[in-house]
């Protein structure tokens, strides 16, 4: 479903304190503006609630319902996590908001500088193993981070991670914890079993693809979906998903085929580096390494 | 991966022995044959005879469950003060777990063991049942009850299994999905894997088992844990080969192949058995009078080791020089098949370990009929339960 981003007047004439607004990207049910606001950059967010007309009105209902949660889990879990490998909330605290007739919900987040990886793989950068251990790091930190809260990000991916250009003691950051699940609280999904679970297919861990994953998932699917992201950066290509491929073709291959090994593409890197790729990619959860702070601790060795 | 001696009845100075001779780097020793005064000494004794040597002690806690059945034997197991019998449904309740495992590892801190070996159930049957969810709860419970005691040591959790819930790949990738994402794990597993009785030895050397049994050393060992492989014998190169520290093996057939068994009624009248050489080329033991006769029908082949205890098979050897003979023989072949960090190296060096003993058995039958204990039977579920195993592990 596209849902035309609002314009930058649209913001600024329901926000007149902002000093500043230009449209930065959009996707899904989210729109993305950089604003100046009290002379600080920030991004300014607004998730669409949809409002299915037609739709049997309970259905609506919980749709919206669905929608509003995701964006107060998100919000509770920007609030609590302390990872700098995790963006931080702005001033603006969440709103309820009617533009060109539709409801979203806005907020801000900190403003950070750089390119997403995707946008660096569309440049067609090659990173260097110093890049890609920095990267591995920051995700395995922020994976970590949402794991003791007792949340899954569920959506890791070249589009929500941000390399920054100026690197103090950051270098990237791990965006959009909009699909964010909770092994804890109760399901926000609505009719989930007549549902593909949430998330971009071609990131999805194979686990996810099984029938009652909720019961089971935790932190390694996201270990796998990091490695997707560090081999798709490394590559250039993504391990199993072909451009070409339909829906069921990229799932298929997500649930049977393994991918070539990293090493294929990029022999220059350690054998440690190919390696653990290679290994986060294994099909069976229990296969991939699963203690985050011993790799945590072999990957900053040499950093 | 290292070779430990399995302990059982008539140790004698076989443990002592291959310490010496370098052939084994350690011992696990077990509650049914050795009393807890005796078990003391025996440790400090390993200890004097090899400083960095191994010593551990298998509570043989699984045979609480069974304990009840009137012909049990249970030997000096019930001499320990951890020992007692109990019902399934006992220990579905937490707090007679946590008293167990507490009155276990409190037991052995005070021993001048290496490790501790925290206790657990045998899951008979499937990962899908009640005892899987018991014993998963041991698991859970032994790092928990032995941090408080403030031992430096590592300790291990025993996981016992019967080769009957191997067979079912889903429950085990699921058991095994559970059991590396533990809040409090220990620092290894102590694993045991049982055959319906310890003469079953199709049981073991069955393709499923063996890719179960290799997968499940690879994934604790990529997550991060030690495994020692108890009663491993010969596959122990299988399981080194894809991360598994230490296999264990002992000198009688009941301390190569682990079963339940090993507690029922002892059948008499039994004959000894012939003694057998470990022969590294054919992955199998053979008689030796084989040995004898293959020397002569195929001089052009050296069907020895070429290992220092190959003269004791001269004549008849006796026992204790058969056990170390076994252990010398699956020590090379550890050195040789486990040795490289990277687990597809030496996958590739046990295939090719295979090859070369079809191609000897292929030899051998058309000069010489061997006994069915000695033949190639072995080979197949071992090259299948390999290519099954890399398979799973996507290798």
């Amino acid at each position: 479903m596209h849902v035309e981003p609002p314009k930058p007047e649209d913001i600024k004439s329901v926000f007149p304190q902002f000093e500043e607004v230009h449209f930065l990207k959009a996707g899904g049910f989210k729109a993305v503006y950089k604003i100046i606001v009290n002379g600080s950059t920030e991004a300014f967010k607004i998730v669409y609630i949809p409002d299915i007309s037609g739709a049997d009105p309970e259905v609506s209902n919980e749709l919206k319902k669905e929608s509003l949660g995701r964006v107060a889990r998100e919000i509770k879990i920007l609030n609590d996590c302390r990872s700098p490998e995790i963006v931080k909330l702005g001033t603006i605290q969440p709103t309820p908001v009617v533009l060109n007739s539709r409801e979203y919900v806005a907020y801000s987040e900190e403003f950070l500088d750089g390119d997403t990886l995707r946008e660096l793989i569309r440049q067609s950068v090659k990173p260097t193993e110093q890049d890609l251990r920095l990267l591995l790091l920051s995700l395995l930190r922020a994976i970590r981070e949402l794991w003791s809260l007792n949340f899954i990000h569920r959506d890791i991916k070249p589009d929500n991670i941000m390399k920054l250009n100026r690197k103090v003691d950051r270098s990237f950051v791990l965006l959009d914890l909009g699909i964010a699940f909770s092994i804890a609280d109760t399901p926000l999904t609505f009719d989930a079993s007549n549902r593909l679970p949430p998330g971009t297919y071609r990131y999805l861990a194979p686990e996810m693809l099984q029938p009652g994953f909720r019961e089971s998932i935790d932190f390694r699917s996201d270990i796998y979906s990091a490695a997707l992201t560090v081999y798709e950066y490394a590559a250039g290509q993504h391990p199993l998903s072909k451009s070409k491929d339909d829906l069921i073709a990229t799932l298929s291959r997500i649930i049977q085929e393994s991918p070539k090994s990293l090493r294929e593409y990029r022999n220059d890197l350690s054998p440690f580096i190919i390696g653990t790729i290679d290994q986060m990619l294994k099909k069976i959860p229990a296969l991939r390494p699963s203690n985050i702070n011993l790799l945590i601790d072999k990957l900053g060795e040499d950093i | 991966m290292k070779l430990y001696a399995q302990h059982g009845y008539g140790e004698g100075e076989k443990i002592n022995q291959g310490l010496q001779k370098g052939v084994i780097s350690g011992a696990v020793y077990g509650a049914k044959d050795i009393t807890p005064e005796r078990l003391n000494d025996r440790l400090g004794d390993i200890a004097k005879i090899e400083q960095t040597a191994g010593r551990l002690f298998d509570p043989q806690y699984y045979v609480s469950l069974i304990s009840s059945d009137p012909n049990i034997r249970l030997g000096k197991i019930e001499e320990y003060p951890y020992f007692k019998i109990r019902r399934r449904s006992q220990l579905e309740n937490n707090n007679i777990v946590e008293e167990d495992v507490r009155s276990v590892l409190e037991f052995q801190v005070k021993l001048p063991v290496t490790a501790v070996i925290s206790p657990n159930i045998l899951i008979s049957r499937s990962f899908d049942s009640v005892e899987a969810v018991i014993a998963k709860n041991f698991i859970r419970q032994a790092k928990k009850i032995y941090n408080p005691l403030r031992d430096k040591r590592p300790v291990f959790a025993t996981l016992a299994i019967s080769r009957e819930a191997l067979l079912d790949f889903t429950e085990l990738e699921s058991f095994l999905n559970d059991i590396t994402l533990l809040g409090s794990p220990p620092d290894g597993f102590y694993l045991i894997v049982g055959a319906r009785s310890t003469e079953a030895r199709t049981d073991l050397y069955n393709a499923d088992v063996i890719a179960a049994w290799m997968l499940l050393n690879y994934s604790l060992k990529i997550n991060g844990f030690q495994v020692i492989n108890g009663y491993a014998d010969i596959i122990s190169p299988f399981l080194g080969a894809v991360g598994g520290d230490v296999a264990c093996t002992g000198w009688w057939s009941n301390l190569r192949t682990f079963s339940i068994d090993r507690f029922a009624p002892e059948a008499t009248g039994g004959r000894q058995p012939v003694p057998r050489y470990l022969s590294t080329k054919l992955l199998n033991r053979i008689t030796f009078y084989e040995l004898h006769a293959l020397r002569k029908i195929i001089p052009e082949v050296a069907i020895v080791n070429g290992l220092s205890m190959d003269d004791k098979y001269e004549g008849e050897p006796d026992r204790s020089d058969e056990v170390l003979q076994s252990w010398e023989a699956l020590s090379s072949l550890l050195s040789a098949m486990t040795m490289a960090e990277d687990a597809t190296i030496n996958l590739k060096k046990c295939g090719d370990a295979i090859k070369s003993a079809y191609e000897l058995y292929t030899l051998i039958k058309t000069r010489y009929r061997l006994d069915p204990k000695s033949d190639n039977s072995h080979l197949e579920p071992l090259q299948e339960g390999m290519s099954l195993f890399k398979k799973r592990a996507e290798i």
